[in-house]
Protein backbone atom coordinates (compact mmCIF):
# COMPACT_ATOMS: atom_id res chain seq x y z
CA UNK A 1 0.00 0.00 0.00
CA UNK A 2 2.61 2.51 1.05
CA UNK A 3 6.36 2.76 1.23
CA UNK A 4 6.94 0.29 4.02
CA UNK A 5 10.41 -1.10 4.22
CA UNK A 6 10.20 -3.14 7.41
CA UNK A 7 7.41 -5.15 8.97
CA UNK A 8 5.20 -2.87 11.03
CA UNK A 9 3.90 -3.77 14.49
CA UNK A 10 0.80 -5.93 14.81
CA UNK A 11 -2.49 -4.55 16.24
CA UNK A 12 -1.69 -6.36 19.49
CA UNK A 13 1.63 -4.53 19.75
CA UNK A 14 -0.11 -1.21 19.08
CA UNK A 15 -2.47 -1.89 22.00
CA UNK A 16 0.51 -2.61 24.25
CA UNK A 17 2.19 0.64 23.18
CA UNK A 18 -1.05 2.54 23.92
CA UNK A 19 -1.21 0.91 27.38
CA UNK A 20 2.39 1.99 27.99
CA UNK A 21 1.48 5.58 26.99
CA UNK A 22 -1.57 5.52 29.27
CA UNK A 23 0.55 4.36 32.21
CA UNK A 24 3.05 7.18 31.62
CA UNK A 25 0.19 9.70 31.49
CA UNK A 26 -1.09 8.36 34.81
CA UNK A 27 2.40 8.72 36.33
CA UNK A 28 2.58 12.31 35.02
CA UNK A 29 -0.70 13.21 36.70
CA UNK A 30 0.41 11.46 39.91
CA UNK A 31 3.66 13.48 39.82
CA UNK A 32 1.61 16.68 39.61
CA UNK A 33 -0.16 15.85 42.89
CA UNK A 34 2.99 14.50 44.57
CA UNK A 35 4.73 17.78 43.76
CA UNK A 36 1.85 19.75 45.28
CA UNK A 37 2.27 17.80 48.52
CA UNK A 38 6.05 17.55 48.70
CA UNK A 39 7.22 20.54 46.64
CA UNK A 40 9.80 18.67 44.57
CA UNK A 41 10.54 21.71 42.38
CA UNK A 42 13.19 21.07 39.74
CA UNK A 43 13.11 17.31 40.35
CA UNK A 44 9.41 17.27 39.44
CA UNK A 45 10.09 19.36 36.33
CA UNK A 46 12.88 17.00 35.28
CA UNK A 47 10.74 13.91 35.77
CA UNK A 48 7.73 15.39 33.94
CA UNK A 49 9.82 16.57 30.99
CA UNK A 50 11.50 13.15 30.76
CA UNK A 51 8.15 11.33 30.84
CA UNK A 52 6.78 13.72 28.21
CA UNK A 53 9.83 13.08 26.01
CA UNK A 54 9.31 9.31 26.32
CA UNK A 55 5.67 9.67 25.22
CA UNK A 56 6.66 12.00 22.38
CA UNK A 57 9.33 9.64 21.06
CA UNK A 58 7.08 6.59 21.43
CA UNK A 59 4.31 8.17 19.33
CA UNK A 60 6.79 9.43 16.71
CA UNK A 61 8.70 6.16 16.53
CA UNK A 62 5.85 3.64 16.61
CA UNK A 63 2.62 5.37 15.62
CA UNK A 64 4.20 7.68 13.03
CA UNK A 65 6.41 4.77 11.92
CA UNK A 66 9.62 6.79 11.90
CA UNK A 67 11.45 3.69 13.16
CA UNK A 68 10.46 1.89 9.97
CA UNK A 69 10.89 4.71 7.46
CA UNK A 70 13.87 5.93 5.46
CA UNK A 71 16.41 7.95 7.50
CA UNK A 72 15.65 11.07 5.43
CA UNK A 73 12.25 11.40 7.10
CA UNK A 74 13.60 11.29 10.62
CA UNK A 75 16.30 13.79 9.61
CA UNK A 76 13.69 16.26 8.33
CA UNK A 77 11.56 15.83 11.42
CA UNK A 78 14.47 16.01 13.86
CA UNK A 79 15.86 19.08 12.10
CA UNK A 80 12.56 20.95 12.49
CA UNK A 81 12.21 19.94 16.13
CA UNK A 82 15.81 20.74 17.11
CA UNK A 83 15.74 24.06 15.25
CA UNK A 84 12.51 25.08 16.98
CA UNK A 85 13.80 24.04 20.42
CA UNK A 86 17.12 25.82 19.93
CA UNK A 87 15.47 28.99 18.63
CA UNK A 88 12.95 29.28 21.44
CA UNK A 89 15.44 28.30 24.15
CA UNK A 90 17.58 31.22 23.01
CA UNK A 91 14.56 33.55 22.87
CA UNK A 92 13.29 32.50 26.32
CA UNK A 93 16.79 32.79 27.78
CA UNK A 94 17.19 36.26 26.31
CA UNK A 95 13.84 37.30 27.80
CA UNK A 96 14.76 35.91 31.22
CA UNK A 97 12.16 33.13 31.29
CA UNK A 98 14.88 30.47 31.40
CA UNK A 99 17.84 31.43 33.56
CA UNK A 100 21.18 30.03 32.43
CA UNK A 101 23.79 30.07 35.20
CA UNK A 102 27.43 30.31 34.10
CA UNK B 1 -1.52 14.31 -32.58
CA UNK B 2 -4.11 11.55 -32.14
CA UNK B 3 -6.20 11.34 -28.96
CA UNK B 4 -4.38 8.19 -27.86
CA UNK B 5 -0.96 9.78 -28.33
CA UNK B 6 -2.17 12.92 -26.57
CA UNK B 7 -3.38 10.84 -23.60
CA UNK B 8 -0.02 9.06 -23.45
CA UNK B 9 1.77 12.41 -23.28
CA UNK B 10 -0.51 13.53 -20.44
CA UNK B 11 0.05 10.20 -18.68
CA UNK B 12 3.80 10.65 -18.99
CA UNK B 13 3.62 14.14 -17.53
CA UNK B 14 1.61 12.86 -14.56
CA UNK B 15 4.21 10.27 -13.58
CA UNK B 16 5.99 11.26 -10.42
CA UNK B 17 9.77 11.08 -10.27
CA UNK B 18 10.84 10.44 -6.71
CA UNK B 19 14.61 10.53 -6.50
CA UNK B 20 14.33 10.29 -2.70
CA UNK B 21 12.41 7.00 -2.80
CA UNK B 22 9.62 8.61 -0.77
CA UNK B 23 6.29 9.68 -2.27
CA UNK B 24 6.40 13.43 -2.93
CA UNK B 25 3.16 14.13 -1.05
CA UNK B 26 4.37 12.16 1.92
CA UNK B 27 7.69 13.98 1.98
CA UNK B 28 5.77 17.25 1.68
CA UNK B 29 3.67 16.31 4.71
CA UNK B 30 6.77 15.57 6.78
CA UNK B 31 8.32 18.91 5.80
CA UNK B 32 5.04 20.68 6.65
CA UNK B 33 4.86 18.97 10.06
CA UNK B 34 8.50 19.81 10.70
CA UNK B 35 7.76 23.48 10.02
CA UNK B 36 4.78 23.34 12.38
CA UNK B 37 7.19 22.89 15.28
CA UNK B 38 8.24 26.51 14.78
CA UNK B 39 4.61 27.65 14.79
CA UNK B 40 3.66 25.84 18.00
CA UNK B 41 7.05 26.62 19.52
CA UNK B 42 6.30 30.34 19.17
CA UNK B 43 2.90 29.97 20.86
CA UNK B 44 4.26 27.83 23.70
CA UNK B 45 7.12 30.30 24.23
CA UNK B 46 4.60 33.14 24.29
CA UNK B 47 2.66 31.33 27.01
CA UNK B 48 5.82 30.64 29.05
CA UNK B 49 6.74 34.31 28.77
CA UNK B 50 3.52 35.51 30.39
CA UNK B 51 2.18 32.57 32.40
CA UNK B 52 3.87 33.48 35.70
CA UNK B 53 4.86 37.07 35.08
CA UNK B 54 3.22 39.13 37.79
CA UNK B 55 1.77 42.62 37.52
CA UNK B 56 -1.27 41.91 35.39
CA UNK B 57 -4.82 42.23 36.62
CA UNK B 58 -7.30 39.36 36.52
CA UNK B 59 -7.04 35.64 37.04
CA UNK B 60 -4.19 33.56 35.61
CA UNK B 61 -4.85 30.30 33.73
CA UNK B 62 -2.70 28.23 36.13
CA UNK B 63 -4.96 29.26 39.02
CA UNK B 64 -8.03 27.61 37.52
CA UNK B 65 -6.80 24.54 35.63
CA UNK B 66 -8.91 21.45 36.21
CA UNK B 67 -6.12 18.84 36.02
CA UNK B 68 -8.34 15.72 36.41
CA UNK B 69 -10.56 16.92 33.56
CA UNK B 70 -7.64 17.82 31.29
CA UNK B 71 -5.95 14.50 32.12
CA UNK B 72 -9.00 12.63 30.81
CA UNK B 73 -9.02 14.81 27.66
CA UNK B 74 -5.32 14.06 27.15
CA UNK B 75 -5.96 10.36 27.57
CA UNK B 76 -8.77 10.52 24.98
CA UNK B 77 -6.51 12.24 22.44
CA UNK B 78 -3.70 9.78 23.15
CA UNK B 79 -6.04 6.85 22.52
CA UNK B 80 -7.18 8.46 19.26
CA UNK B 81 -3.61 7.95 18.04
CA UNK B 82 -4.08 4.25 18.74
CA UNK B 83 -7.33 4.07 16.75
CA UNK B 84 -5.67 6.04 13.91
CA UNK B 85 -2.78 3.63 13.63
CA UNK B 86 -5.23 0.70 13.81
CA UNK B 87 -7.13 2.23 10.85
CA UNK B 88 -3.87 2.41 8.90
CA UNK B 89 -3.01 -1.14 9.88
CA UNK B 90 -6.46 -2.40 8.84
CA UNK B 91 -6.10 -0.77 5.42
CA UNK B 92 -2.66 -2.34 4.91
CA UNK B 93 -4.44 -5.72 5.39
CA UNK B 94 -7.20 -4.55 3.00
CA UNK B 95 -9.72 -4.79 5.83
CA UNK B 96 -12.01 -2.02 4.58
CA UNK B 97 -14.66 -2.48 7.29
CA UNK B 98 -12.01 -2.32 9.99
CA UNK B 99 -10.52 0.80 8.40
CA UNK B 100 -13.90 2.55 8.45
CA UNK B 101 -14.56 1.54 12.05
CA UNK B 102 -11.21 2.81 13.33
CA UNK B 103 -11.43 5.99 11.24
CA UNK B 104 -14.81 6.75 12.76
CA UNK B 105 -13.53 5.93 16.26
CA UNK B 106 -10.61 8.34 15.75
CA UNK B 107 -12.96 11.12 14.59
CA UNK B 108 -15.26 10.42 17.55
CA UNK B 109 -12.40 10.58 20.07
CA UNK B 110 -11.15 13.79 18.43
CA UNK B 111 -14.64 15.25 18.72
CA UNK B 112 -14.80 14.29 22.41
CA UNK B 113 -11.48 16.06 22.96
CA UNK B 114 -12.84 19.15 21.17
CA UNK B 115 -16.02 19.04 23.23
CA UNK B 116 -13.88 18.96 26.35
CA UNK B 117 -11.93 21.97 25.17
CA UNK B 118 -15.10 23.93 24.43
CA UNK B 119 -16.42 23.02 27.91
CA UNK B 120 -13.11 24.09 29.49
CA UNK B 121 -13.19 27.45 27.69
CA UNK B 122 -16.84 27.94 28.65
CA UNK B 123 -16.09 27.23 32.31
CA UNK B 124 -13.09 29.57 32.34
CA UNK B 125 -15.11 32.38 30.77
CA UNK B 126 -18.36 32.03 32.72
CA UNK B 127 -17.24 30.69 36.12
CA UNK B 128 -13.82 32.33 36.42
CA UNK B 129 -14.32 35.39 34.21
CA UNK B 130 -11.07 34.71 32.32
CA UNK B 131 -11.52 35.91 28.75
CA UNK B 132 -9.14 36.39 25.85
CA UNK B 133 -8.54 39.99 26.94
CA UNK B 134 -8.24 39.48 30.71
CA UNK B 135 -4.44 39.61 30.66
CA UNK B 136 -1.53 38.50 28.41
CA UNK B 137 -1.31 35.10 30.17
CA UNK B 138 -4.97 34.37 29.44
CA UNK B 139 -4.55 35.54 25.82
CA UNK B 140 -1.50 33.31 25.37
CA UNK B 141 -3.38 30.34 26.84
CA UNK B 142 -6.45 30.76 24.63
CA UNK B 143 -4.42 31.37 21.47
CA UNK B 144 -2.18 28.33 22.05
CA UNK B 145 -4.88 25.83 23.03
CA UNK B 146 -7.37 27.31 20.56
CA UNK B 147 -4.86 27.00 17.74
CA UNK B 148 -4.23 23.39 18.69
CA UNK B 149 -7.99 22.79 18.87
CA UNK B 150 -8.33 24.22 15.35
CA UNK B 151 -5.79 21.65 14.17
CA UNK B 152 -7.79 18.89 15.85
CA UNK B 153 -11.01 20.17 14.22
CA UNK B 154 -9.34 20.11 10.77
CA UNK B 155 -8.14 16.59 11.50
CA UNK B 156 -11.66 15.46 12.41
CA UNK B 157 -12.99 16.93 9.14
CA UNK B 158 -10.31 15.08 7.14
CA UNK B 159 -11.02 11.82 9.01
CA UNK B 160 -14.75 12.08 8.42
CA UNK B 161 -14.12 12.87 4.75
CA UNK B 162 -12.06 9.70 4.36
CA UNK B 163 -14.70 7.74 6.25
CA UNK B 164 -17.42 9.13 3.95
CA UNK B 165 -15.41 8.35 0.82
CA UNK B 166 -14.77 4.82 2.06
CA UNK B 167 -18.48 4.29 2.77
CA UNK B 168 -19.55 5.66 -0.62
CA UNK B 169 -17.01 3.64 -2.60
CA UNK B 170 -17.14 0.55 -0.37
CA UNK B 171 -13.48 0.98 0.47
CA UNK B 172 -10.40 3.09 -0.13
CA UNK B 173 -8.23 2.61 -3.21
CA UNK B 174 -4.44 2.36 -3.07
CA UNK B 175 -4.12 6.05 -3.96
CA UNK B 176 -6.59 6.98 -1.24
CA UNK B 177 -4.57 4.78 1.12
CA UNK B 178 -1.78 7.34 0.88
CA UNK B 179 -4.31 10.01 1.85
CA UNK B 180 -5.12 7.99 4.94
CA UNK B 181 -1.43 7.72 5.78
CA UNK B 182 -1.00 11.51 5.39
CA UNK B 183 -4.03 12.26 7.57
CA UNK B 184 -2.63 9.78 10.08
CA UNK B 185 0.71 11.58 10.20
CA UNK B 186 -1.09 14.88 10.74
CA UNK B 187 -3.22 13.35 13.48
CA UNK B 188 -0.25 11.87 15.36
CA UNK B 189 1.52 15.22 15.09
CA UNK B 190 -1.45 16.96 16.71
CA UNK B 191 -1.20 14.35 19.46
CA UNK B 192 2.53 14.88 20.12
CA UNK B 193 1.99 18.65 20.27
CA UNK B 194 -0.66 18.05 22.93
CA UNK B 195 1.78 15.82 24.85
CA UNK B 196 4.07 18.86 25.10
CA UNK B 197 1.23 21.30 25.88
CA UNK B 198 -0.19 19.05 28.60
CA UNK B 199 3.16 18.87 30.39
CA UNK B 200 4.45 22.40 29.87
CA UNK B 201 1.20 24.39 30.04
CA UNK B 202 -0.92 22.36 32.47
CA UNK B 203 1.34 20.26 34.72
CA UNK B 204 4.38 22.53 35.06
CA UNK B 205 2.70 25.92 34.97
CA UNK B 206 2.51 27.90 38.22
CA UNK B 207 0.79 31.26 38.72
CA UNK B 208 2.87 34.22 39.92
CA UNK B 209 3.56 34.23 43.67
Amino acid sequence: MTSEHHSHPTPGQYWKIAAFLAVITAIEVAMYYIDRELGLGFLNAGILITLSAVKFLTVVGWFMHVRFERPMISRFFTAGFVLACALYLVVLSALGVIVVRG
Amino acid sequence: MSDVAHDEVIETHHEEHESTGIENRKLGMWVFLSSEFLFFGALISNYLLYSNRGGFEGIYPAEIYDIPFTSVSSFVLLMSSLTMVLAHNALSRNDQNGTRTWLFATAALGSIFLGGQVFEFYEFITASDMTLSTNPAASAFYVLTGFHGTHVALGVIMLLSLWGISRRQSGLSEKQGLNLELVGLYWHFVDIIWIVIFTVVYLLSVPPA
